[in-house]
């Protein structure tokens, strides 16, 4: 909490330093809302400070185990130094309390981390063309870029925007992004860093391979693009991602039998969306498929079970009750059905083996409901379904282990801001 | 066989992209007519008002700007003019076909400006306009973002 404290200080205080050329005090500084700026007019740069958090319970049936944590909470500092240049910070603080090394945990032991989740530079080109450079979120999916809890139905973000595109995903690169002059289309490119495959774990796909801009290797790279069209109350979105999972040197990759360089042991992903919003209806259908065809050399230099292939996809089905009455509130009721297989496509025994729990199939139902823009309360029922369990994979069987339940129900009732 | 079928494949792809790119660029279904750059003259953006003969929304480009003004022509024959620039972090809004999207965070504002989705908490600032001799005044005066 010191650590955290002392990091918020600093922060402020250098952006304090560069906004004292304003002649403003600091206090006004912290105080000036965004409106206050668009008043002022002829001011060229300025600090915002914002963010957003979410608190969540959780009611597990099969374990007859409820939990609530303050899942979130993210504090944003951007800061315009003039018309072309800004800059975009997003720190975040998971599940509430951090403790550092020896410290006793007097609580239920949940894991807590502090990481920045964006700190980029944006050049402004133009008013349709920019460059950000530094750690950002690639456009890949629909939750990645828009994470906030206002703006995605159900207390928990969807599953296979958690474990087939590891929202939030973040890495440090350079990125361009822009629109047509002439059409409703954005388009993106960006180079990054790209995953460490050593850090894989069975049942999170690639999730932990993010390096996150915590001293990540950058022997490999990756690259990643999108293209996004509206066209009426459509908007269609498609997007890729490229990139090395092996960030070693010539000589420890060797040793491992390992493919290393900008792309060695390629990881490829593809994925497609389309959202639409009418009179208070909306709907979004997503699709996403990984391929990983070297997952048997990671498989056989780390001891994984990593898959060759992935999938995921959802749809979701929204209604505003409170559209039609033109109020500033939204009570929007949803359902989404979402499937997922994180080994639908294995390497050859030994080097993969089938994991049923895997192949996932939730079906969410619940409702949102903003009196504001801004602040959500929010619960839903999660059906979850998945294949049985292997055997094989089995280390602690029954009965010293509970057997394997291949349905489950969670209760999930939050609350979320942001401003 | 291999060379034929693939010019055979290129062509129909091609077909289908010209098709794509025709219904993409009807007026029924592009939400924006082209940019119109224009500079400030005497605190005003000058629009030619056949422009809204195409499309009722059109992106008016001020020169020296790195935001643009998107013009809606109202259906009583009123217009308004909204600055793109996101109320939360100032990012540069695109058009939606039912409003304006900020990417950075995902704040959505309808066509007049209002706040649909959050982080932003406030409208985006709006220009007075006025018609003059076939010409849409939009009065910037001394503002700059």
């Amino acid at each position: 909490m010191k650590f955290l404290f002392a990091v918020i200080t600093t922060l402020l205080s250098l952006f304090t330093v560069s906004s004292q050329a304003q002649f403003r005090t600091n206090a006004q500084n912290l105080v000036l809302t965004n409106e206050d700026s668009l008043n002022y007019g002829s001011n060229k740069n300025k600090t915002v400070i914002s963010g957003y958090g979410n608190a969540n319970y959780q009611r597990d049936f099969n374990k007859e185990q409820s939990t609530a944590t303050l899942e979130r909470v993210v504090l944003f500092v951007g800061h315009r130094f003039n018309e072309k240049i800004s800059l975009f910070t997003e720190m975040e603080l998971e599940n509430a309390l951090v403790l550092s090394s020896g410290e006793s945990d007097e609580g239920n032991g949940g894991e807590a981390e502090i990481a920045m989740e964006q700190a980029f530079l944006k050049f402004n080109l133009n008013p349709q063309q920019y460059f950000v450079a530094g750690l950002f979120l690639p456009r890949i999916g629909i939750l990645n870029e828009n994470h906030l809890p206002v703006n995605f139905n159900g207390v928990e973000r969807p599953l296979v925007e958690q474990l087939i595109i590891p929202a939030t995903w973040r890495e440090i690169g350079v990125g361009f992004y822009g629109s047509l002059n002439n059409l409703p289309l954005n388009y993106d490119v960006a180079l990054m860093t790209g995953l460490n495959s050593a850090n894989f774990e069975h049942g999170s796909g690639f999730k932990e391979g993010r390096q996150q801009g915590s001293n990540a290797f950058a022997n490999n790279l990756a690259v990643t693009a999108a293209v996004q069209y509206s066209i009426s109350d459509f908007k269609f979105q498609v997007s890729g991602y490229a990139g090395g999972t092996v960030g070693l040197n010539q000589r420890s990759a060797d040793s491992l039998g390992l493919d290393n360089g900008a792309f060695g042991t390629p990881l490829y992903l593809g994925e497609a969306d389309i959202q639409y919003a009418r009179n208070g209806i909306s709907g979004k259908v997503l699709g996403v498929y990984v391929a990983y065809p070297d997952a048997d050399k990671i498989n056989v230099a780390y001891a994984k079970n990593m898959g060759s292939g992935m999938y995921g996809a959802y749809a979701e089905i929204g209604y505003d009750w409170l559209y039609r009455k033109q109020k500033t509130a939204q009570l929007i009721t949803f359902v989404r059905g979402e499937i997922l297989d994180l080994n639908s496509n294995l390497p050859a025994e030994p080097k993969g083996i089938y994991d049923g729990t895997e192949k996932q199939a939730h079906i969410i139902a619940g409702f949102s409901y903003l009196p504001i823009p801004n602040v959500v309360v929010k619960a839903d029922v999660r059906l979850l379904h998945t294949g049985p369990q292997n055997p094989a994979l089995v280390i602690n069987p029954p009965p010293n282990a509970l057997p394997y339940q291949q349905n489950n129900q969670f209760l999930n009732i939050g609350i979320g801001y942001s401003f | 066989m291999h060379r034929r079928k693939f010019i055979s494949s290129s062509c129909k792809i091609c077909l289908l992209g010209a098709a794509g790119y025709s219904v993409l660029q009807s007026e029924s279904c592009s939400p924006a007519s082209s940019v119109f750059k224009t500079p400030i003259t005497e605190g005003n953006l000058n629009v030619p008002l056949n422009l809204f003969d195409k499309s009722a929304l059109q992106i008016v480009r001020p020169n020296g700007w790195y935001y643009d003004v998107a013009v809606q022509k109202n259906a009583d024959n009123s217009y308004t003019a909204l600055l793109l620039q996101c109320t939360h972090q100032e990012n540069q809004l695109t058009p939606t076909g039912n409003g304006y999207h900020c990417s950075l965070h995902g704040s959505n504002f309808d066509k007049q400006g209002n706040v649909r989705k959050g982080p932003a908490e406030h409208p985006l600032y709006h220009f007075e306009t006025s018609v003059n001799n076939d010409i849409l005044n939009i009065h910037i005066n001394n503002f700059k973002p």
